[in-house]
């Protein structure tokens, strides 16, 4: 059971500090700040004990999130539940950051205590809906936007690799402004967000594709209606169902929020939900080991070794990437980063670079052994090229071996990789007034690896 | 808005904005313009004011002199306010109890609105208050919420319970509230019955025995109802508390993993993983021929898999609690490996997880694939995981013999590489592989000594000097490799000694006439030259071998070694069986059971998997499951173990006496050792089969403890490859103590096995320590006092997979001042499935401290893995000195001048001995006669006790000729020996 609940902001700042059991002092928050900076990189940070007080925490928004306990609960329960608790403060709130936790301290209070109802540390309820019945206090909305809360806040709250992409103004307002004074439309937003891992071998051979995906709704509807969202009809589910001829669209696995109805979803693939205000996951969806298209990228490198000087040894290590993209002329990628890791080298002299375009920049990171490409924006089709030329001294023909794998970050907008679709988004019974609804697709690199 | 603000800028956080209202900081007069904002009248104004005192209170300011205005601010039908001064109350009513009261008569007024919500607020506040007078007046609100029409209220009050059971248990029971509370597990709102099972799962484990959550076949049904309905939250009691139930019977069993099994689509990890736990636990029972089983098995990988795609901090605590089902049960996820696979952006905490469990999948089904990643991220930038992909590679060849080639080659393509820490960490690797299969892929040896000269760290070194000495018949340079080493023996770490030693020994014996200035050279470096008793034993351990008898040498340093298994890093069975049993908790991602993590009553009981079903079990090997705690520990012979106890104390306890006494002969040994030694070493070259019989020594068992020894040594145990199991062919008894005794005897001409005849009764020796406690070290003992010496007698049982070495004893302060006298001796290490006794001579001149009860010791012992710690207790009768026999005049005297409000008088039952037969048998213990009166056919003995700190204790026993029960009185100035010295006698004299 959750012994204490505490919020500190990323220099430690004691934000929100709750006891619900009276076991431990507050002294445990900085015992705790003490620990989590003076980690090392491979130390698995999710759970530290002090002590026989065991501290378990996530990051979000910039904070530390952490519970404590003192007895033997399911780390899960706990993770989820600050996971959730950071989820609902950035609804109530409209964003997470330590300016809004601050401003808006006594509903944070108030929120923790009918959430884990003060009660001896038993979580009872995360859900707006039965939330709302009890929460009392107005929430304090910082500005609306500002270019402070970029770094954290994705795409409607995705957590991207890059996350450069402005968030929705329109998405990030708290969900409560029941007074309407902020013009409080009846909004509704849904995405399908998928992540893409993928692993390519030396020789072009798809070795590893798994696609996860989900499909969230974020709602600013105050009454509760019915919502019915119709996927692709064709869509099939299971590994086992055979395919026929035509291009269904297939995911692996399924799971459903608990509020989803699926009466109508085995025939006509249609979810009904009845979204709570907030963020929520709907559906959340695998694909393993097979890519309904091919992978986006193709590289074909070469890496090879030359002599600057052959009398002084001093060598020069040549890479050659050419890079094509396989998607359809009218799509393009954004921000791609390319980086090779590791290069075989103990000292890194100096690079040359040939880049087909000059909104290319490439980079050397000694530090991490990396190289650094970053391509902006790539139109579908095109195919771009760079060569690298490395110095360095001393360089063993084996470790050529070494160079390598090529990783790639990138965000494909307007596209899944499934080809999941949203068919239709209705509303039922018919909203009284205006009401406005969204569907985004989007695609990010989890994962994707290509092996030299 | 703008406090907030305020504050940043306060924390120099730099922003624009400036008014401030709540986070002002503390200016003189603060408090009193608060006082007074919280006594207006208007709401809004006390609103805010309340507003600022919680503000200051989050940032650590001291407002608690705020409290009598805060609470009457709390007679509100603002619920807003209402809250927030509760916040306040809970915070300060601990430091202010007396204040607290004032408010009690809101919160039972509270109780009883006509608002749900604040009745539920009300009795929640009280129960957080942690105030005994409080919880006084909470008693008559809570029996009413408990009962209260609506759900919310009931739910609140359900925990209520538990809160206030904490607090005051007792009162909790008298009043009837958990009779109560079972009865809510029936409720209609699946939420309250949710909170009734929280808090009586609670209430529960701090009472293990109590039968407070019986649960049977209705309330599970019930249980299984309200799990449909209720929060994600309240699912999550629910199933944990399922997974403490036992069903009767496999149909049960069946009928209620068919019901809990749709959770495992549930989006809340939480809840997959509780279910996956009652599952886990219960297809113990099923029948595995069940077709239900195979489905079952089915269901439970893809969502172990999809948990895989969450953030990283919940990917790690999955992986670790997939580690352990993989281990309980590999089926489940054999056809998942590629989802382990590492991605480049994983942090480096999973990666390492997920390289785990890769290995554990190997197979040889996948293990071309696995190779093939394995290699890949050795190459990568992370020196940790680089290495660990590294090992990883020589674990695949040892698990999966079919590839052992192809990861023998992979390995050989590392090492080109010649990146530094790849080479060692393959050559480490290597040298298992060579454990594992002898005399296979030697061919590779000339170029791990390519490498010789870039190894650095200790056990990259140690494991090459063992590939060296173990095939210094096939290098020829053998002796120049090691003979470079040798020349900074002082510097190197103890490991590499060790194995130097060991690897120069070894060849010595395979090539005598060339190597004898080196072994010469490395003895004495290691027994002349070395401060490192390890070093130092295992130097003459081998000179006394060699300059005896060279060919015994041979048998025992050139023996045959255990295989090493893959099994080493397994976690042992029954701590495994635990941690199932604790899937989804803390428990599950530290790998320790909750009792080493947990403080106080709470989680001690170890929880266990149900029995195996008995059905369609012919196939299994009866392991796991029925491993009862009946045929644990393998019985130690008592007898045998004292004998030998008292020989190695009596005669090598002090290590520092015995050492020098042999040193003399050592050197003679030496020269003897290139004359004869040397020749019959060569005479054994060519005729062996004479040599050998001759050398079979007479004694029935030092022959096998030698070869132990030998084993040991040559296997090097400290190198972490771990032995494996014991070889099974050596009978337990000769494999445990005596291969000790008897080896040590014979080595330094000992064995004369001089028993003491044992005067005083010594109990048989009792578990101390558990396994399951101590990461596989089993300890148990007894006390014995042997010629006026304390001694505590030892059995330490290795049940783990690993070697342990490095003993070590402490004790805590105690009452008599009992600390060791000595070292703990346990001069091998101790492999798995090896028992080990010792006896460790006492002092009594340690540091006293009372302890409760007043025999109570506490003792640390220590060895390579970790400290652990256990308490015991000895009987008095240790502390009797063997001159307490008290003048007659003085005895009068002392009994008249103690009080007699010392006296304490005992029964002493059923005891069919004489009184002459019982005195005599005192005495063995040191409790004297100094008189008899015989009166009316009453036998009145009287006798006098001595302790070891001086006191004395004077006893007068009553025996009435036909009656079996004695009467003792004993007066003492200090009486709280009393019961511990009846005790003794009630122990002599029954034994």
């Amino acid at each position: 059971m959750i012994s204490q609940i505490f919020i500190l902001s990323s220099k430690g700042d004691h934000l929100i500090y709750k006891d619900f059991r009276g076991e431990e002092s507050k002294d445990s928050i900085s015992v705790f700040y003490e620990m989590v900076t003076a980690l090392s990189g491979d130390q698995p940070p999710v759970v530290m004990s002090h002590k026989g007080l065991h501290f378990i925490h996530v990051r979000q928004g910039g904070l530390y999130w952490v519970a404590s306990t003192k007895t033997n609960p399911s780390p899960f329960t706990i993770i989820e539940f600050l996971n959730r608790l950071a989820a609902l403060t950035k609804d109530y709130c409209g964003s997470l950051s330590e300016k809004s936790v601050r401003m808006n301290f006594a509903l944070i209070y108030e929120l923790l205590d009918e959430m884990v109802v003060n009660d001896f540390g038993y979580i009872q309820t995360t859900s707006t809906d039965i939330l709302k019945n009890f929460i009392q206090t107005e929430a304090v909305s910082s500005k609306p936007f500002s270019l402070f809360d970029l770094s954290n806040v994705g795409l409607f709250g995705a957590e991207t690799q890059q996350s450069k992409v402005a968030p929705s103004v329109a998405a990030s307002r708290p969900i409560m402004s029941s007074r309407g004074e902020q013009g409080g439309k009846n909004e509704i937003f849904v995405d399908v967000i998928e992540r893409l891992s993928v692993v390519i071998g030396s020789k072009g051979v798809l070795m590893k594709a798994d696609i996860q995906g989900e499909i969230r709704i974020k709602c600013f509807l105050p009454t509760c209606s019915e919502m019915r969202i119709g996927l692709n009809e064709e869509l099939s589910i299971g590994k086992s169902q055979l395919k026929g001829y035509s291009s269904a669209v297939r995911v692996d696995e399924c799971r459903f929020h608990q509020a989803v109805k699926l009466d109508e979803f085995d025939t006509f693939r249609i979810l009904k939900v009845c979204p709570s205000q907030g963020e929520q996951t709907v559906m959340q969806y695998q694909l393993c080991d097979e890519l309904p298209c091919a992978p986006p990228f193709q590289l074909f490198p070469s890496v090879e070794k030359d002599y600057v000087n052959r009398s002084v040894n001093l060598s020069m290590v040549l890479i050659f990437l050419k890079l094509r993209c396989d998607l359809p002329p009218k799509r393009s990628v954004f921000i791609l980063h390319t980086s090779i890791t590791p290069l075989p080298l103990s000292i890194l002299y100096s690079m040359s670079q040939e880049l087909s375009s000059p909104d290319q920049t490439a980079e050397l990171q000694p530090k991490n052994k990396a190289l650094l490409w970053e391509i902006p924006r790539f139109p579908g089709g095109a195919q771009l090229s760079a060569l690298f030329k490395v110095d360095v001294p001393g360089l063993s023909s084996a470790s050529l071996l070494e160079v390598g794998p090529v990783s790639m970050s990138f965000e494909l907008p307007k596209q899944t990789c499934t080809g999941l679709q949203i068919r239709f988004l209705r509303l039922s019974p018919t909203q009284t007034g205006l009401s406005q609804r969204w569907v985004r697709y989007v695609t990010h690199s989890d994962s994707y690896t290509i092996r030299i | 808005m703008e406090w907030a603000s305020q504050l940043c800028e306060n924390r120099g956080l730099g922003s624009k904005m400036t008014d401030s209202k709540y986070f002002t900081t503390t200016k003189k007069g603060e408090i009193f313009e608060l006082k007074a904002e919280l006594n207006s009248d208007k709401k809004e104004k006390k609103k805010e004011a309340v507003k600022k005192v919680i503000a200051s209170m989050t940032v650590g300011k001291d407002v608690s002199a705020l409290f009598p205005d805060v609470v009457n601010c709390m007679q509100t039908d603002n619920l807003e306010l209402k809250k927030l001064v509760y916040l306040y109350l809970m915070n300060y009513a601990k430091s202010q109890p007396d204040m607290a009261i004032m408010a009690v008569n809101t919160f039972v007024k509270d109780c009883e609105d006509l608002n749900p919500l604040i009745r539920a607020l009300a009795v929640r506040t009280m129960g957080c208050i942690r105030v005994d007078k409080i919880t006084e007046y909470l008693c008559e609100p809570l029996r009413k919420c408990l009962k209260d029409e609506d759900p919310y209220v009931r739910k609140t009050a359900a925990v209520c319970v538990a809160k206030l059971h904490d607090i005051n248990a007792q009162l909790v029971e008298d009043q009837g509230f958990l009779d109560t509370l079972k009865d809510l597990i029936s409720d209609s709102n699946p939420m309250v019955v949710a909170n009734a099972v929280a808090a009586l799962s609670e209430i529960a484990e701090s009472h293990p025995n109590s039968n407070l959550l019986d649960l049977n076949p209705q309330t599970i049904n019930k249980l299984l109802t309200a799990l449909n309905e209720c929060t994600e939250w309240g699912q999550i009691f629910i199933l944990d508390c399922l997974a403490s139930y036992l069903p009767r019977d496999d149909r049960e069993s069946q009928s209620i993993c068919e019901r809990v099994t749709p959770r495992l689509s549930h989006a809340n990890s939480a809840v997959v993983l509780s279910a996956v736990k009652v599952l886990m636990k219960f297809m113990e029972m099923l029948p595995k021929d069940l077709d239900y089983y195979g489905t079952l098995l089915k269901k439970l990988a893809p969502p172990l898999v999809t948990l895989l795609s969450a953030e990283p901090e919940l990917q790690y605590v999955a992986l670790r609690n997939i580690n352990l089902i993989v281990q309980k049960r590999p089926e489940i996820l054999k056809h998942e490996m590629k989802v382990f696979f590492v991605k480049y952006n994983d942090p480096i905490y999973v990666k390492l997880e997920k390289l785990d469990i890769m290995i554990r999948l190997a197979s040889q089904a996948n293990i071309a694939q696995v190779l093939a990643e394995l290699k890949e991220y050795a190459t990568e930038v992370d020196v940790d995981f680089v290495r660990k992909a590294v090992r990883a590679i020589g674990r695949c060849a040892i698990k999966v013999e079919q590839s052992a080639e192809r990861c023998v080659s992979t390995l050989l393509d590392l090492i080109q590489t010649k990146v530094n820490y790849v080479v060692q960490e393959a050559i480490v690797v290597i040298k298992d592989i060579f454990r594992k299969y002898p005399n296979k892929y030697e061919s590779v040896i000339a170029t791990l000594c390519e490498n010789l000269d870039s190894l650095d760290e200790p056990e990259a070194r140690a494991a090459m000097i063992w590939i060296v000495g173990e095939y210094a018949e096939r290098i020829d340079n053998a002796d120049e490799l090691l003979e470079s080493f040798l020349e900074g023996f002082h510097d190197e770490s103890t490991q590499v000694q060790l194995q130097l030693l060991t690897a120069i020994v070894k060849l010595f014996l395979k090539k005598p006439t060339e190597t004898q200035e080196l072994v010469q050279q490395v003895l004495s470096l290691a027994t002349q030259d070395s401060d490192n008793p390890d070093l130092r034993d295992r130097g003459y351990i081998y000179w006394r071998l060699l300059s005896t008898d060279p060919v015994a040498a041979k048998e025992v340093v050139l023996a045959e070694k255990p295989l090493i298994s893959e099994e080493t890093d397994l976690i042992e069975p029954t701590l495994l069986e635990e941690l199932i049993c604790h899937i989804g908790t803390l428990a599950s991602v530290y790998h320790k059971p909750p009792s080493a993590f947990v403080e106080g009553s709470r989680g001690v009981q170890h929880k266990r998997l149900p029995p195996r079903a008995g059905s369609g079990e012919s196939t299994e090997s009866p392991d796991v499951g029925q491993s009862g705690p009946s045929e644990a520990p393998p019985a130690v012979i008592p007898s045998q173990g004292d004998l030998l106890g008292d020989l190695l104390n009596l005669d090598l306890a002090p290590p520092t006496a015995t050492v020098p006494s042999v040193q003399p002969s050592m050197q003679m040994g030496a020269m003897d050792l290139l004359g004869g030694g040397l020749d019959s070493l060569m005479g054994d070259e060519s005729d062996t089969p004479g040599g050998r019989t001759e050398v079979q020594s007479p004694q029935p068992y030092s022959d096998y403890s030698e070869r132990e020894l030998g084993g040991d040594i040559g296997g090097s145990p400290s190198m972490g490859a771990g032995l494996g199991a014991a070889p099974a062919a050596m009978p337990a008894s000769l494999g445990s103590a005596p291969a000790v005794g008897g080896g040590l005897g014979d080595l330094f001409d000992l064995g004369g096995g001089v028993g003491m005849p044992t005067g005083s009764y010594v109990a048989p020796k009792t578990v101390w320590l558990l396994a399951m406690k101590a990461k596989g070290l089993e300890i148990s003992g007894t006390f014995a006092r042997r010629g006026g010496i304390i001694q505590m007698d030892l059995s330490l049982t290795n049940k783990a997979m690993s070697v342990m070495t490095d003993f070590a004893i402490q004790f805590n302060r105690n009452s008599f001042g009992l600390a060791p006298a000595g070292p703990l001796q346990v001069l091998t290490p101790l492999s798995p499935n090896q028992t080990i006794d010792v006896s460790l001579p006492l002092s009594t001149s340690g540091p006293v401290m009372k302890m409760e009860p007043l025999n109570n010791l506490q003792v640390a012992v220590k060895n390579n893995i970790d400290v652990f710690y256990f308490s015991c207790q000895y009987p008095l009768s240790l502390l009797f000195v063997e001159d307490g026999k008290m003048d007659r005049q003085v005895f009068l005297a002392t009994w008249k001048d103690i009080p007699n409000d010392n006296e304490a008088q005992f029964q002493i039952k059923d005891i069919h001995l004489n009184s002459d037969v019982a005195s005599n048998k005192l005495q063995g213990s040191n409790i004297f006669t100094i008189a008899k009166r015989t009166v009316e056919g009453q036998d009145m003995l009287y006798q006098s006790v001595k302790l070891t700190n001086g006191i004395w204790v004077l006893a007068e026993m009553r025996i009435q000729t036909g009656n079996p029960n004695y009467t003792l009185s004993i007066k003492c100035r200090a009486p709280e020996v009393c019961p511990f010295v009846y005790q003794c006698y009630e122990l002599v004299l029954k034994n």
